[in-house]
């Protein structure tokens, strides 16, 4: 299935070209304890302006994906039933959760506010994404953790070839509020410099909290606008380091714990990249690098490792320059020790 | 797109009519409802979803075969997905520090890794969080994996349990009845929460004729459609003129290749809320005219929100198998805004295809065909 458009919102603002500059600028330290999406990155009247009591996790999820529908360059309005949509998410809309918990405690289960409690639900980004878009199509959100962006992938596909649809929406989104960020920092080494090192194959590696979303809009129609093509999914696939691509993205980025199997992708000699520390430790963090991807593979460009800090020298991706470049494979890892690689070509 | 059928090998329920699919029937076979509106036993959604995955795994004599077969696991759920333990975060918010047992629970407990753990099943797996509809788009996605060879069999449905979250929230919302729900009636006065889990195998015919699957010279279930769309109009309200319930309708009779006056019986969503049921009712009676044979489990369930689509798939198959439908608990009076007459007592049913609808808070309606073969 091949990418027709991009859409992002991240710490360092919206947009696919404002994701590229931010590539090939290289790394900056978080402003903060973590990697937050600023508050003007998600105001956008145009688009945001009929969904008001929208919470952070929707609006973040609704521009990404309004942009992605931008970026492709195809009008819906006569195709209200064309499009399907489907969000990943590890968390859902927690804050939400937790503020509807505040209302529980502080006025009493009879008093909670029930616009609260409708956006609580996994579900609410996905619904305010069919209102902008007025789409008619299937929508579904799911979540699977570390995995969740690849199982989302797997149905896109099955829908497109089944023909449920002629376009899929494809994306995630996670948040990161203060109460996330208590968790990883009990459950996590969290970086004192803000910097995470994704090739460190560390078995207590350090994570930065990161937030954001990212959606793809996806079709089977072949054409010069595509970005590149998804040509696999695969889950626990041992045979993928037999089949070498041009550049191997590691999400590492220390949220999954021991991050030691990434070591057998780095030592295949293949070129290596990850930028997990221009958006962030997420679980859903593969869409981004799933982004950039796309970008190298439509641009024929490498961007440049953000962090290279190199213990093992590995072949580190160190110079953003022109490339020719045909295959990337993006490679995840969970906690425990599955392995889920997106195969991109371009 | 490779043609195959999918045929349900297995079902398996708990909920509040029962703590199997045999208690289930009798239950309904007696019309007798709950004289509490929910589900006293009070399981974790995890063990509420093992308890029918076990039933429907004997039943498709799959429980001792699971690895050597390519098995997906695709469940619905809302209060498993969200990380909401009052506890800790009301230890959290007061002293700014809380155990982490409840996050370590939370993060073992995806509701399909966790069952695919359980039970050994190696095929993809993913929680579908669509609020009400989760159970049937659940069933849905599994549909797509096996018609796409992501797997051979697939564990399908959704689960649920009583949580102070959702029964908080709804009540909030104003939507919950204080006495046992009347879906369709004139006097509805809302839902009652319920907790439970429904559960389908499914499986490839070919895979199910290959193991040899005992179901002999039993009429057979199958999977025959699915249909979902959006209403892209509000967060907890249905679009008011129906028209994204009947978009799933249509999604589901076209997939099954028959036309509505095939079905001969629709097991509806039903809630018993005023919006939900009135939208409900127009759709089926303009779809499938006013004299369709419906139905609405829920008087005896009560809803079970991220379960209710698989249980009421099990109840429509097994339904299909018995020749029979039940009575549509705490239904007396008509209400002239609604077309359609839920069935008033055990009823014979005599066609092949039913229908079982799902509708969702952000404006998720799915629907799906089931099957019955000779």
């Amino acid at each position: 299935m091949n990418i027709f458009g991009i859409g992002v919102v991240f710490s360092g603002g919206r947009g696919i070209n404002r994701y590229d500059d931010a590539l090939r600028h290289g790394w900056i330290k978080p402003e903060d304890s973590g990697y937050h999406v600023k508050e003007e990155s998600i105001t956008d009247k145009r688009i945001l302006g009929g969904i008001r009591r929208a919470d952070r996790f929707s609006k973040m999820a609704v521009l990404a994906a309004s942009d992605a529908v931008v970026d492709s360059g195809i009008n819906f309005n006569k195709k209200k039933s064309s499009l399907g949509i489907i969000v990943s998410t590890a968390f859902g809309p927690h804050v939400t959760t937790f503020r509807f918990l505040d209302d529980m405690l502080e006025y009493g289960d009879r008093n909670a506010s029930p616009t609260i409690f409708s956006h609580s639900v996994h579900n609410a980004a996905a619904s305010y994404i069919t209102s902008v878009l007025d789409s008619r199509g299937p929508t579904i959100t799911l979540t699977q953790f570390a995995f969740s962006f690849h199982q989302a992938l797997i149905l896109a596909r099955a829908w497109l070839y089944e023909k449920r649809c002629e376009y899929v929406l494809v994306g995630s989104v996670d948040e990161c509020g203060t109460v996330m960020e208590y968790i990883c920092r009990q459950k996590l080494r969290i970086a004192g410099d803000g910097r995470i090192k994704p090739f460190n194959f560390s078995k207590t590696p350090v994570a930065v909290p990161g937030e954001g979303s990212v959606f793809f809009l996806m079709t089977l129609e072949k054409s010069h606008k595509k970005y590149c093509e998804i040509t696999a999914i695969s889950l626990n696939d041992k045979e993928v380091e037999k089949n070498r691509p041009d550049m191997f993205i590691l999400d590492a980025d220390g949220i999954a714990g021991d991050e030691k199997e990434y070591q057998k992708a780095a030592e295949s000699g293949v070129c290596i990249s990850g930028y997990s520390p221009i958006f962030g430790s997420m679980m859903t963090g593969t869409s981004f690098n799933c982004a950039a991807a796309a970008l190298m593979l439509k641009k024929q460009l490498h961007y440049a490792c953000l962090v290279s800090h190199n213990p093992y020298n590995i072949n580190l991706c160190t110079k953003t320059e022109p490339a020719q470049i045909r295959r990337i494979s993006c490679i995840r890892y969970n906690c425990g020790g599955e392995k889920a690689v997106i195969k991109l070509t371009v | 797109m490779e043609k195959t059928n999918i045929i349900i090998t297995g079902m398996g329920a708990i909920s509040a009519a029962g703590t199997n699919l045999t208690e289930t029937l009798d239950t309904f076979q007696r019309g007798q409802v709950n004289k509490k509106p929910v589900f006293e036993h009070r399981m974790s959604t995890l063990s509420l979803a093992l308890c029918a995955v076990e039933e429907a795994l004997n039943k498709a004599e799959l429980k001792k075969r699971i690895e050597d077969f390519r098995v997906g696991v695709c469940l619905g759920t809302t209060v498993a997905s969200q990380l909401n333990d009052v506890d800790f975060y009301h230890s959290y918010r007061s002293s700014g520090k809380a155990p982490m047992d409840s996050v370590d629970r939370f993060l073992k407990g995806n509701l399909a890794q966790a069952v695919a753990n359980t039970i050994g099943a190696k095929g993809p797996r993913v929680t579908v969080v669509n609020a009400c509809s989760s159970g049937a788009d659940a069933i849905g996605v599994a549909l797509s994996w096996l018609r796409n060879g992501e797997c051979d069999i697939a564990i399908a449905g959704g689960a649920d349990e009583l949580n102070r979250i959702p029964i908080c929230g709804f009540g909030a919302l104003g939507i919950v009845s204080e006495s046992l729900c009347a879906p369709f009636d004139r006097d509805r006065k809302g839902l009652n929460l319920g907790e439970g889990a429904g559960i389908l195998v499914l499986e490839r015919e070919a895979c199910a004729c290959k193991r040899g699957n005992a179901s002999g010279n039993a009429p057979r279930l199958y999977l025959a459609g699915y249909g979902a769309s959006a209403d892209a109009y509000h967060l907890t309200a249905p679009r008011p003129d129906g028209t994204g319930l009947e978009a799933a309708i249509q999604r589901a009779l076209s997939e099954a290749c028959i036309s509505s006056q095939e079905v001969c019986f629709v097991n509806a969503h039903g809630t018993a809320t005023r919006d939900n049921d009135k939208v409900e009712g127009m759709v089926l009676a303009r779809v499938f005219g006013k004299d369709i044979k419906v139905l609405s489990t829920k008087g005896f369930t009560g809803h079970t929100l991220g379960g209710a689509g698989g249980l009421e798939a099990v109840f429509t198959g097994a339904a299909l198998l018995e020749g029979w439908i039940p009575a549509s608990a705490g239904f007396v009076n008509q209400d002239d805004e609604i077309p359609i007459t839920p069935v008033r007592e055990k009823t014979s049913i005599h066609g092949s295809f039913a229908l079982s609808t799902s509708l969702a808070f952000g404006g998720n309606n799915a629907a799906i065909v089931i099957g019955r073969g000779a």
